[in-house]
């Protein structure tokens, strides 16, 4: 998207509620999140026209065909292609659409209905590579692929298991302030440390647990936005397949827009008083926050050893808990991030809220091909004044 | 007896690398007469050219492990018998890197930078896979 918008931004945000297993459907899931994010926006199903949606389990079904399924007649339609990253992406597209006038105002909903067999059959056809290369070795699912990640940045720079740890225990201490999290229970680093092996160097905390649930935004004019409760966009960008040809890489497509996305929003990462990282591993947030700019590539070990990631801490990441302990809602785990800056930013954060909070980075990641994650993507939010 | 593993599937782009490790034990490459490069996993065109204009070279079949993963969930009960499945980087005497197996009887053995080369049983895994 490049720059943001001083016109066009966020007026709603709402979730479904987060279940580990159930018989409810898909649309039922979207359909929650839905009305929860139109009520918080102050607008009905007749405000909207343009509807962009991420989920891994629409199909055969699509962004036309939910808005069928909702009742919409729509002006513009997204279906997002960019996995975890795609959420992100999608409420940028949406706030373009907006300001050209193809819509008025957009409902961006991003869900999945999984447990974690339905995790495992996901990756098995999740695209033509892995279906031929991956999975006929018994690879693991997209763990197997992370361990091999995780494993390379501890090697090649000293990054341990032990700061990776601090970071899925702020995360945790996060989760116990939001009911909404499905993974409540105290974790402490000895937890996190001696858990089962799943994949080594992964263990059971670093591996999300896969859910059913879902997640929305509303994108429309800012004037529209209910009294204290606009959030803007001050610049976005996204990434695909970089870099070019390497199958386990520690960095990805943040690296090539950081510059142009700080320049965009007039502003460095020292101004973002939070991070929503995509966190489908910690080893993932902590090449996130590199290739953001939170310190030099390889030095993220040192990041952690010397901050605290809750909410009160020093550098807030995932400040609901993040997929880690809220749980993985497929594609709904690019957009839970982005839902909880919004609701920081909207000073509804209720007990983990961060004080006079005004601006934070919201970061996707995701579309695992031969190897690792393809897409990448951010957007800085600011709170209207 | 053999566990039905899942199997690669098998189209136009990628019959000759499949066949060969399936019916003679070897791992063949596409090599582009354009730029010359190597590649793996079999495309239609060249990714770094676009040449459409590639041929199949028998490789040694030698490699050097670049990062790897010890799997204690596999992605299907074939492999449940045989965790801590050695999934791993490699990097092929040829110049691509290919994410393959390694088969070995201990696998606290495996390391970064270690030399690996193609298994000798015909048949067995579905896809081109290796050992110390
Ligand atoms: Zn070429």
């Amino acid at each position: 998207m490049g720059a943001g918008s001083s016109t066009v931004g966020i007026t709603g945000c709402g979730h479904s509620i987060y279940l580990k297993k159930s018989d409810r459907t898909l649309f039922s899931f979207l359909a929650e999140a839905a009305r929860d994010a139109l009520a918080s926006a102050g607008l009905t199903r007749d405000d909207i026209d343009g509807l962009a949606v991420c989920s891994f389990e629409l199909p055969p079904d699509n962004a036309v065909t939910l808005g069928e399924q909702f009742g919409l007649s729509l002006s513009w339609a997204y279906l997002g292609t960019a996995g975890g990253a795609g959420p992100v992406a999608s409420v940028a597209n949406s706030i373009r659409a907006v300001e050209s006038g193809q819509a008025k105002a957009v409902l961006c909903i991003a869900g999945d209905n999984y447990d974690v067999s339905g995790h495992y059959r996901l990756m098995d056809r999740f695209n033509k590579a892995l279906i031929n290369y991956g999975v006929p070795h018994g690879f693991g699912g997209a763990n197997g692929l992370f361990a091999m990640i995780q494993r390379k940045h501890m090697e090649t720079y000293g990054t341990t298991r032990a700061q990776l740890g601090r970071l899925a225990v702020d995360m945790r201490a996060n989760a116990r302030a939001n009911p909404a999290a499905l993974l409540h229970g105290a974790m402490s680093l000895d937890d996190y440390l001696d858990a089962r092996v799943i994949a080594d160097p992964l263990r059971l905390f670093d591996c999300v647990l896969p859910c059913q649930g879902a997640e929305a935004v509303v994108v429309t004019t800012l004037d529209r936005a209910p009294p204290g409760k606009g959030v803007r966009a001050l610049a976005a960008r996204e990434r695909h397949n970089h870099p070019v040809g390497e199958l386990t890489p520690l960095r990805g497509g943040w690296e090539l827009f950081r510059d142009a996305l700080y320049a965009d929003a007039g502003m460095g990462p020292a101004d973002m008083q939070f991070v929503q990282a995509y966190d489908d591993y910690p080893i993932m947030v902590a090449i996130q926050l590199e290739d953001l700019g939170f310190c030099p590539k390889g030095e993220v070990g040192r990041l952690f050893d010397a901050n605290s990631f809750t909410w009160q801490g020093s550098l807030p990441v995932n400040t609901g808990g993040g997929q880690l302990s809220c749980g993985q809602s497929g594609a709904g785990g690019g957009m839970i991030g982005l839902v909880e800056a919004v609701r920081q930013l909207r000073h509804e954060g209720g007990e983990r809220q961060i004080a006079n909070v005004s601006r934070g980075l919201v970061s996707g990641y995701g579309m695992v091909g031969y190897g690792h994650g393809l897409s990448t993507s951010a957007i800085i939010l600011e709170r209207l004044p | 007896m053999t566990p039905a593993y899942p199997q690669p599937g098998v189209d136009l782009d990628n019959a000759r690398f499949i066949i060969a490790w399936r019916e003679r034990g070897r791992l063949v490459l596409q090599r582009c007469r354009g730029c010359g490069a190597m590649i793996f996993y079999p495309r239609t065109m060249c990714p770094g050219c676009w040449s459409p204009d590639l041929a199949w070279v028998e490789a040694s079949g030698r490699g050097v492990v670049v990062s790897y993963a010890l799997v204690h969930r596999p992605n299907h009960e074939s492999f449940n018998g045989e965790v801590p499945i050695i999934l791993a980087e490699i990097a092929l005497a040829e110049g691509p890197m290919m994410i393959a197996r390694i088969i070995a009887n201990n696998p606290a053995t495996i390391r970064t930078g270690l030399s690996v080369k193609l298994v000798s049983d015909v048949g067995r895994y579905p896809l081109p896979t290796f050992t110390t």
